[in-house]
């Protein structure tokens, strides 16, 4: 291994290794201890920013001793006697680390700025994500700065300190050691952490009677365990999306809301690339979802069938009947399990009321790709419903091809159902909950709050003081993931470290250091424990060389998990035959869905998971992907069961019932939702959350979790609706779902798009331009020159900056909307702001439903945006995502119009804002055709945001502002009301890379930034990689090609903008058996009603035929006769 | 003094009754008579129904100054403004109160060098409401703004940060210009014109500060030769000067709109249309004015039926001209072939501010056709009432072409409702009774009809009638 105390390339990201090596130096140290008295160690109990320093300070102590060596020393309370190496101040610093996630972890680049850590970035050397994120990882950064977490050690409510709180741990080793744990319980949530699973095995061995319970409110475990049960031994699947040519979901969201969304969306858009096979054919993956609420994997599909969640069970069944029909086998032998599977799911197959040719016809199409298609099921599915996704799987040969195993690295724990059992015999002495928040989110027949109240000492570990640390004994606060030390695995085994860029803010302690507490360990630093995790796992030697590799490189390949070679022999048919019988005889009580009897869907949150996000503004600010709706959740239901209900009006607020238990809240009529399916999303009605999540009745959205009982924790039937007749408000950040027949998302089927690959460019007024006189390039001359023509010298010949956005990846899950809120400073402005469409993100998703033009046909498009969700056409519909971020346009409408020249042109084709210069005329924004401005209507960044509109007389914690402001970017302006502001291309990152290229540069005048160098906050995070953003003189950039493409185009290009981000057109590719075929996407059949096929060769068009018939020059010269 | 009927001693043949106009003074009202008339205003007593007028006009100006002042201090979200609708009722407001600030110099420039005489009877009230409407329209793109305090940068001023120009494209800054110039025009020409009004009410006053302050601005008048021939120059060459500024304002300021590329917004129609419809509500406004004190103050035979029908044919013809600019925006929409600016018409129409458009519609398009009828436009109640249809009709006019473009154009994801706010609305009718306490000074201290010009237009001055010349000429 080279020696990585050296400093690395001056360009590029510089990764950190551990501190102490930079500031271990003796005379360093002593003269540290002499310097500041003990007290700089103590734990605040304010959040100014007076205390922030303090604790940099004391963190800067801890450095010096080597007691967490996480961070730079803080410049402002100490100068450096000894400038640390390659430390700049003022320049940012990326470490390695991860965000632990349920039972896996993202890893992560965090960006550092002199010891604050102010943006979280995937680590794109690892091979799983790619350096993608999600928008949960996005927006984590903001929890640590969050001024309603738990920041005092509780005992019965009251502030204690720390030490007290630690002897309490330190009791519970002495009280237990005795008696071998008999009436101890952990209740934890799922984790990787080896250092995690390591220690409580040291606790299993101490204390053998101590029962490990483990709950998770949104679990993903089912597919590991019915995984595990037909492949008889334990696995964990991991699915190979890039691999797979045809792709069948039951009901699973690996675009949205599964586990690991980022990496599944990285697999699926290298699938979904266009690609030429030998016959010059263009090929991508097909999508076929099977499922009740939309989500985004069903808004991408290429075919989707929607049916209640309890009918997927049915469905499947049907599918794998029909994959034994198509696949005649041989006869089977005596004895064998498939004819008994095969009556089973016949039986359970008559259930199904869909279309028979659905599933004949993808059927046939899985079968024509064995090896290369794969069928996933969703984690709200039953396990048997994963047990014939994974008997599919095993028919067609994709086991080890489109689906590997890994070990699963998870201990066992007993269930949160034992844990209640165990509390009401009484035989809880002390409950030690680690994380979670079970009285909030627990099944409501457990009134969890009730129960835990039954153990006699409970000691809860909790990163906000919330519902669970109402009813605890003891609370201790708990330390983000960036401020403490751990680690973890990544979804494909590897071994991550958790790496703290700062010292505990709040002196909170890791689920790490408290179980090494109770296991009585000497060794009770985070350092220390997953320093000696890693030793345990590669031995002494060498030790020390790969902890540096990890903490350098942000993982450790050799460590992955290993990989379990399951095969399809392994698979066991009777395990499933049986688990299926016994499965269907379980579930034919539950009967179906009807107008009477509601099917309930609890879904994990795109924004706030399952709760764990409440009190995150970014998140709750950010558009459901889906609904567009922002700081709320509600009743979703499909048009025609609002109909058949008795027309219920959308947003009107309704009393669900569901087995005795009942919950409020307002309707959202849904397109393309499954009849007599109802969404609720999980997460919101919090009793003790934030000032963002809000309490009891003041909190954000409604609880589901109340009426969501053990027996039906994903979905159930029998709900009943009782209508309220009022109208609840619903802030919603896109109220007009149709695109109305205009091409601004340009879409062909892939047949469409063989016939003509540059149909994208022969759509919208552009392509009716035939009559307007053209330049010698065929392209539409120009009244006025072109400003960098007609002035050369205000033009940039090395550098000029452009973006394309490939529609055919993206999947709008948006990680760029976070990410970018992120980077750029974006303030939230609150529900009723946006209400009033005043949200302030500066990229934002466009999700636009396209319906049949037959049923389309009647509605007006003048119609109240109101109006809309009573049309027919939603029932079914295709949909599209754009995401809209300024343009950049070369002729910016915005620049023209702007009286005080604060918008601007720069000499590298950016569109800038001076702020200082904005006087807030808001006419730049009523000329954006695009209209991404955004105006600071109030003081977002001063004023909390249900005070905004008293002006002077709001209150103005400062303390709690100070500590949001840490997560401030130092390299963008925080704007103040008043002024306009948009994306800027990240222009702070364009200009670190120009000078640290100049600086490389030196004598040479080679300033050109290598492509791929500037990455956009929004390409950074997008986990499809559908942004490309680059210099545009460059021919060999990505940006360059992809512009060359013939699906690129232009967003209004008829307005002769000359935006510098394009779009590159979707391509869907719907197999043309399918009942729902339609010749061209939905979208397109609407527009070439109104303008005619852009397939055919017209407008545009037109012209060239006039250069073949000998008109050239004429038509050149005279183009107006044409 | 001379006396009321006219002397018999000289026998000049009467002009045949058909071709004889009606007299813009009626009732044979001498020279005196009409400066005791409208001095009188002034010198008497004031009356209740302005001290009550005065009272509630003074809370309600307040309540404009309260409403800015919470703008300033809060942000520009307190009015209902959002994106896509950057622009609201402010930009509603000042589009309103500029075209009524048309009517004045219109009268006042335009018709007198058409030599159209009855201009004299109304031009003082409508140059004094023009002005006080262009203060009202002026403080809409002031305050409007995000930051207020530095909306001086719009004006081009040599600066501490280097040269920083304002941006010269923008219609913003062309509004800038326009309207400061119309302002300072006609304010000038209404202040020329009082000159030797000023000077008789000096003349005729008794209180010291009557005598000090109108003495003050009579600007030393003693109606000589030499004055009234440069009176008379300046005047004619202030005319002039403001003629042009008349059809250029709103032109301009129909610019923020035709230069923009919004659908609804970008058509060449606009800088005539506006014109139209800036006097058209001009004349509303004088209507909507005058009728009343017309009768408050008596002045029946100065401000004739025959003022008031004039005034209802220029609304007619001018209505009429909007009307026709609404038809061919619509033509030209479809003719366009354009489907994005087809939509904005249609939506306008049709979409969901269908109820403000046929507002517009039934005020400016229909309400005017009454006038074709003798009948009615010499009903002084049925002119009055339509009048205040037709200042409706004006600022939903705006409305429509402001907030209709802007909350549905390019691309559907935008689109959005917008709604007022209290504050929005209270900031409006404050500016009203700002105007009102303006126009309610200016008819207390200031001669409300053009004293010298009315007794120009008399028979009395007119040498070739048989009360005129030589032998009445004397007051």
């Amino acid at each position: 291994m080279k020696d990585l105390s050296h400093s690395p390339k001056p360009s590029g990201p510089a990764y950190w290794r551990s501190l102490d090596e930079l500031t271990d130096s003796p005379e360093f140290r002593q003269w540290m201890d002499r310097e500041f008295p003990e007290g700089a160690t103590e734990a605040p109990t304010g959040q100014s920013r007076r205390d922030f320093m303090k604790i940099m300070g004391a963190s800067f102590l801890l450095a010096g001793a080597g007691l967490t060596g996480c961070r730079r020393p803080e410049e402002t309370i100490l100068p450096f006697s000894k400038m640390p190496q390659n430390y700049t101040h003022g320049v940012p610093q990326f470490f390695a680390t991860a965000m632990p996630s349920r039972d896996s972890a993202v890893p992560l680049l965090a960006k550092s700025n002199d010891g604050r850590p102010t943006k979280v970035e995937g680590n794109p050397d690892l091979e799983f994500g790619k350096g993608g994120t999600d928008s949960f990882t996005q927006a984590s950064l903001l929890n640590l700065y969050d001024p309603d977490r738990s920041q005092k050690y509780l005992k019965g409510g009251n502030a204690v300190t720390r030490n007290e709180a630690i002897g309490a741990l330190r009791m519970l080793n002495g009280q237990f050691k005795e008696n071998k744990g008999k009436g101890l319980s952990f209740l934890v949530q799922s984790s990787s952490s080896p250092s995690r699973h390591r220690l409580e095995a040291l606790i299993r061995e101490q204390m053998p009677e101590a029962k490990w319970h483990a709950y998770e409110p949104v679990s993903f475990r089912t597919s590991v365990q019915s995984c595990s049960k037909v492949f008889k031994k334990s696995v964990r699947p991991v699915p190979h999306f890039s691999k797979a040519k045809v792709i069948l979901s039951l009901d699973c969201d690996f675009l949205g809301t599964e586990q690991e969304a980022y990496s599944h969306i990285r697999g699926y858009a290298d699938g979904r690339r266009l690609k030429e096979d030998e016959n010059h054919h263009t090929t991508s993956n097909r999508l076929y979802a099977i499922e009740s609420l939309l989500t985004l994997t069903g808004s991408n599909a290429d075919h989707r069938l929607r049916v209640t969640s309890g009918q997927v069970f049915s469905v499947a069944a049907a599918l794998t009947e029909q994959v034994f029909d198509q696949l005649h086998l041989p006869e089977d032998e005596a004895g064998s399990p498939i004819p008994a599977l095969r009556s089973s799911l016949r039986e359970k197959a008559k259930g199904v009321t869909v279309d028979e040719k659905w599933i004949v016809e993808s059927v046939k199409d899985l079968l024509a790709h064995k090896g290369e298609c794969l069928v996933v099921a969703g984690h709200r599915q039953p396990e048997s419903v994963h047990q014939l996704a994974a008997a599919i799987n095993t028919l067609l040969g994709n086991i080890g091809h489109t689906v590997t195993f890994l070990e699963d690295t998870q201990p066992a724990y007993d269930s949160l159902a034992q844990l209640k059992q165990a509390c009401d015999a009484g035989e809880v002495e002390a409950l030690v909950v680690l994380d979670g928040n079970p009285v909030y989110d627990a099944p409501a027949d457990f009134d969890w709050k009730a129960t835990q109240r039954k153990a006699k000492n409970v000691v809860r570990l909790g990163y906000y003081e919330d519902e669970t640390s109402e009813v605890a004994d003891w609370h201790l606060p708990m330390a983000h993931y960036l401020e403490s030390w751990g680690d973890a695995r990544s979804g494909d085994g590897s071994y991550l470290p958790v790496q703290p860029l700062i010292a505990p803010l709040f002196d909170g302690l890791t689920e790490i250091e408290v179980l090494a507490r109770i296991a009585g360990s000497d060794q009770v630093k985070p350092y220390d424990i997953a320093r000696t995790t890693l030793k345990s796992a590669v031995g002494e030697n060498g030790f020390e060389g790969q902890w540096k590799q990890l903490l350098h490189d942000g993982y450790l390949s050799d460590l992955r998990s290993s990989a379990v070679d399951a095969a399809e022999d392994d698979f066991d048919w009777s395990t499933l035959t049986q688990n299926l019988s016994q499965a269907i005889t379980d579930e034919s009580q539950s009967g179906t869905a009807s107008k009477d009897a509601l099917e309930v869907v609890f879904y994990r949150d795109a924004s706030l998971d399952d709760g764990r996000m409440n009190n995150n503004g970014w998140m709750q600010e950010c558009p459901d992907p889906i609904t567009k709706m922002t700081w709320d959740n509600a009743v979703l239901i499909s048009r025609r069961t609002a109909a058949e209900m008795g027309n219920i009006k959308n947003k009107e607020l309704v009393e669900v019932e569901f087995n005795g238990r009942k919950v409020q809240g307002p309707i959202w009529i849904q397109p393309g939702l499954a009849d007599f399916s109802l969404g609720l999303a999980l997460g919101y009605g919090r009793s003790k959350s934030g000032n963002v999540g809000g309490n009891g009745d003041d909190s954000v959205g409604f609880n589901a979790y109340a009426i969501r009982d053990s027996k039906s924790l994903s979905f159930g039937t029998g709900a009943k609706i009782r209508r309220l007749n009022r109208i609840y408000d619903i802030s919603c950040t896109q109220d007009h779902w149709s695109m109305e027949g205009r091409a601004i998302v340009r879409e062909a089927n892939i047949e469409n798009f063989e016939e003509k690959r540059d149909f994208a460019q022969n759509m919208d007024l552009e392509a009716h331009a035939g009559h307007i006189p053209t330049d010698e390039d065929g392209k539409p001359a120009q009244i006025y020159e072109h400003p960098y023509k007609a002035r050369p010298s205000t033009h940039s010949d090395i550098h000029q900056w452009g973006m394309a956005i490939d529609l055919q990846t993206c999947v709008g899950c948006s990680a760029c909307v976070v990410a970018c809120q992120s980077e750029n400073n974006i303030p939230i402005v609150g529900k009723e702001q946006v209400a009033n469409s005043r949200e302030m993100h500066w990229m934002r998703i466009d999700r636009y439903y396209s319906g049949n033009p037959e049923l389309r046909g009647n509605v007006s498009n003048l119609i109240m945006d109101d109006e809309q969700a009573y049309a027919e056409w939603i029932d079914d519909v295709q949909v599209v995502n754009q995401p809209m971020l300024c343009q950049h346009c070369e002729s910016a409408p915005c620049e023209s119009v702007c009286p005080v020249n604060a918008t601007v042109h720069d000499h590298e084709g950016l569109n800038v804002m001076a702020y200082n210069r904005c006087v807030g005329t808001r006419y730049c924004s009523n000329n954006c055709a695009y209209k991404v401005r955004r105006f600071n209507y109030f003081d977002y960044n001063k004023r909390p945001i249900d005070q905004l509109y008293e002006g002077p007389l709001a209150s103005h914690s400062d303390s709690e502002i100070d500590l949001i402001e840490m997560a401030k970017n130092p390299d963008v302006t925080v704007r103040m009301r008043g002024v306009m502001e948009k994306c800027t291309f990240c222009t702070q990152r364009i200009e670190q890379a120009k000078i640290a290229k100049k600086v490389e540069a030196r004598d040479s005048g080679d300033v050109e930034v290598a492509d791929g160098t500037v990455k956009t906050a929004c390409q950074q995070a997008c986990p499809a990689d559908a942004i490309a953003f680059g210099n545009l003189l460059d021919p060999e950039s990505k940006v360059s090609k992809l512009k060359n493409d013939p699906r690129n185009y232009a967003v209004l290009g008829f307005l002769d903008t000359k935006p510098r981000t394009t779009y590159l057109a979707k391509i869907r590719n719907p197999n043309k058996n399918m009942p729902d075929y339609h010749t061209m996407p939905l979208s397109t059949l609407e527009y070439t009603k109104n303008m005619g096929s852009p397939f055919e060769a017209h407008g545009a068009s037109h012209y060239a035929e006039g250069h073949e018939d000998g008109h050239a020059v004429e038509t050149k010269t005279e183009g107006g006769q044409h | 003094m001379s006396s009321p009927t006219a002397p018999t001693s000289v026998k000049i043949a009467a002009p045949p009754r058909e071709i004889e106009r009606e007299p813009l003074v009626l009732n044979n009202r001498s020279l005196g008579w009409i400066s005791d008339q409208i001095a009188g205003i002034i010198e008497g007593k004031t009356p209740t129904w302005w001290w009550v007028t005065m009272l509630i006009s003074l809370p309600v100006m307040l309540m404009c100054f309260t409403m800015i002042g919470y703008l300033i201090s809060t942000g520009v979200g307190v009015w209902g403004l959002n994106s896509p609708i950057a622009w609201g009722w402010a930009i509603v407001n000042f589009v309103f109160w500029i075209g009524i600030g048309h009517a004045g110099t219109l009268i006042s420039a335009v018709l007198f060098l058409l030599r159209q005489k009855w201009r004299t009877s109304i031009n003082r009230a409508a140059e004094a409401m023009t002005i006080f409407a262009v203060m009202c329209a002026g403080i809409f793109p002031m305050i409007h703004v995000g930051r207020i305090w530095f909306a001086w940068w719009l004006f081009p001023l040599p600066n501490a940060n280097g040269p920083i120009w304002p941006q010269f494209r923008s219609p913003l800054l062309w509004d800038v210009f326009a309207v400061s110039t119309y302002f300072t025009v006609s304010a000038l020409f209404w202040y020329m014109g009082l000159i030797p009004d000023l000077a008789t009410i000096r003349d005729r006053c008794k209180g010291f500060f009557g005598k000090f302050f109108y003495g003050l601005f009579s600007l030393g008048w003693t109606g000589s030769n030499r004055h009234w021939s440069n009176y008379e120059k300046a005047y004619l060459l202030l005319a002039g000067l403001s003629t042009p500024l008349v059809l250029s304002v709103h032109s301009i300021v129909s610019f923020d709109f035709a230069v923009s590329q919004v659908p609804g917004w970008h058509t060449t129609i606009f800088p005539p249309y506006f014109v139209a419809g800036a006097i058209f509500s001009g004349f509303g406004m004088v209507l909507t004015l005058m009728i009343p004190l017309r009768s408050l103050f008596k002045l029946e035979d100065l401000l004739t039926i025959r003022h008031i029908e004039l005034m209802c044919k220029v609304t007619l013809a001018t209505g009429s001209i909007v009307g026709y600019a609404y038809g061919m925006e619509f033509f030209i929409a479809w003719y366009g072939g354009n489907p994005y600016e087809a939509y904005a018409f249609q939506n306008r129409a049709f979409g969901p501010y269908w109820w403000a458009y046929w507002i517009m519609i039934s005020c400016n398009v229909i309400s005017p056709q009454f006038f074709w009828f003798k009948k009615l436009r010499t009903n002084v109640v049925v002119v009055w009432i339509l009048s205040i249809f037709v200042n409706i009709g004006m600022w939903f006019e705006r409305f429509v072409i402001v907030v209709t473009s802007l909350h549905r154009d390019y691309i559907p994801a935008n689109w959005a409702y917008y709604s007022p706010t209290k504050v929005d609305v209270l900031t409006f009718v404050g500016t009203f009774g700002l105007f009102m306490v303006l126009f309610l000074l200016f008819i207390r201290f200031l001669p409300l009809i053009a004293i010298s010009e009315v007794k120009g237009v008399t028979n009395q001055a007119d040498p070739h009638h048989p009360l005129g010349g030589a032998k009445g000429g004397h007051h």
